[in-house]
């Protein structure tokens, strides 16, 4: 799956855990937390964005993730 | 010197015949019940609230309206309602203005195993995907959500709980929050009655212990709530949310407010049951209990909004407490159950039914008991189909709960500046 398409995904989990976000304010180089995403927020993200994408990692996985971009690309890892 | 006196200056609703207090008090007024048929098995009656959009009601707020949805925009629907019943009374309390630091602001958030829609919705995710999970389920299970939610939307910093006593929550609620305000913990206080979202397992629970009605009148929705009637024949269930701000009257007074109503006192009796039983005598030590606080002779009290809910042992137990209590003064004092047209919003129903008994005085009506075809006292006296003109001075209002539970207020006319 293409980055694009994984990165389209997360932007929908992004908008669906904080529908209050402009979609053109989802961009791939800005981490949750400029999003304004508290602790439960980030989590929401990365279990929605797992379930978008049918996928079950570890949530250590996403221990060194610090934006979108870092998301995009452990969930591309475990897409094998 | 005598103890401080509690007022209330603002009061929220929302119900399934009235989205504000204006639009509740005009369906008290005009007898118009909540009950549908609705689909949702094994009884398929209830009063449940419509157009839950929750941004559209949240737009009387614009202060307050953008963070709420951020807040609040993903929670269970009971604690969305909860929020828009305390932003109505918040709101006309005036004290969004800043008169009191939010140290001195006290919420009690009456009520319990509020959110088991929410919780039976996400055990279908977890049963197929428990990594699929809302984080948020953590939060939104618990009933304290409900205090994190509104004093963060708020600014509420005082003292704060949830306050679980069954059907009677509503009522425990209010006299808690008054005795921290008698007691100087804090200058006001929110009572909030919150709405219990029931699960298809609670309907049918309070189906199989025989607790809920609609069987006789299943073809008939609206007939089936009907206290006090012969035949009664259990509750039906409602859904409210409801919220009274309590202020120190030498607070209120300081700042100019207006005291809508006055909570003149209130009493808790356990009747020592693990059973679903009412008892007449628990019911009369409440009530006796809560005259003797208020410092109100049983004669005085003008009106009585009933508990009510529509179960023949409950609406019996309640009419010979009553009787018990009032004695000589019984035929004499006016009685309704607001249930008649709401149903039974368990846990919100003492709060609820506050805010009825004070828009009834306010508006110098009682409202209508609907369905009383065949009252099952002929010595009470029960308001009819329609509202009639009265002017209350004094009021009581009873609520009574699953594990024994019995809690009565009594509530003061408060139609000058204090």
């Amino acid at each position: 799956m293409p980055t694009e398409q994984i990165f389209a995904l997360v932007k929908d989990a992004v908008l669906e855990a904080l529908p209050h976000l402009a979609p053109e304010d989802v961009t791939i180089d800005k981490s949750l937390s400029d999003l304004g995403a508290n602790s439960v927020d980030r989590m929401e993200v990365v279990i929605l964005s797992m379930e978008k994408m049918s996928l079950k990692i570890p949530m250590m996985s996403f221990a060194g993730v610090n934006n979108l971009a870092g998301l995009v690309d452990v969930l591309k890892a475990h897409r094998a | 010197m005598s103890r401080p006196r509690v007022i209330v200056s603002g009061m929220g609703v929302v119900s399934s015949i009235g989205g504000d207090v204006a639009s509740f008090a005009e369906a008290l007024r005009s007898g118009r019940s909540g009950v549908t048929r609705i689909a949702q098995p094994p009884v398929d009656i209830g009063a449940l609230i419509e157009n839950v959009d929750f941004a559209a009601r949240l737009t009387p707020y614009p202060a307050h309206a953008a963070a709420a949805r951020r807040l609040a925009g993903r929670a269970p629907f009971g604690a969305q309602a909860a929020i828009v019943a305390a932003l109505e009374a918040w709101t006309q309390s005036g004290l969004q203005a800043g008169a009191l630091a939010p140290e001195q602001i006290g919420l009690v958030v009456a009520g319990h195993n509020l959110t088991r829609a929410y919780q039976h919705a996400a055990h279908e995710v977890f049963a197929r995907d428990p990594e699929y999970l809302s984080p948020r389920y953590a939060l939104h299970y618990q009933d304290s959500d409900h205090l994190g939610l509104l004093s963060a939307l708020i600014g509420v910093k005082g003292e704060g709980f949830i306050c679980g006593a069954a059907s009677a929550s509503g009522a425990v609620g209010i006299i808690q929050a008054s005795r921290l305000i008698r007691a100087g913990v804090v200058d006001a206080c929110l009572a909030v009655g919150a709405l219990v979202d029931l699960s298809p397992m609670e309907w049918q629970g309070f189906h199989n212990i025989g607790a809920m009605g609609g069987k006789r009148f299943r073809d008939a929705p609206q007939q089936a709530c009907r206290p006090f009637d012969a035949a009664h024949e259990g509750f039906i269930y409602g859904q409210a949310a409801a919220c009274l701000v309590l202020e120190s009257q030498a607070t209120a007074a300081r700042r100019g407010a207006h005291a809508l109503c006055e909570i003149a006192g209130g009493s808790i009796a356990l009747h020592a049951t693990a059973s679903a039983d009412p008892d007449a005598d628990g019911a009369a030590r409440a009530m006796t209990g809560a005259l003797r606080d208020a410092g109100v002779a049983a004669h005085e009290i003008q009106y009585v909004n009933t508990h009510g809910t529509s179960s023949p042992l409950g609406d019996r137990t309640e009419i010979d407490a009553l009787e018990r209590v009032f004695g000589e003064a019984f035929p004499r004092v006016w009685l309704n159950s607001t249930k008649s047209l709401t149903g039974h919003t368990l846990t919100a129903a003492g709060a609820l039914e506050a805010v009825a008994t004070i828009v009834q005085m306010q508006g110098d009506f009682l409202h209508p008991n609907l369905n009383l075809v065949t009252p099952i006292s002929a010595r009470a006296r029960f308001c009819g189909g329609e509202a009639i003109a009265a002017e209350t001075r004094l009021a009581m209002s009873n609520s009574f709960g699953f594990g024994g539970i019995n809690a009565s207020v009594i509530l003061r006319r408060g139609d000058h500046d204090v």
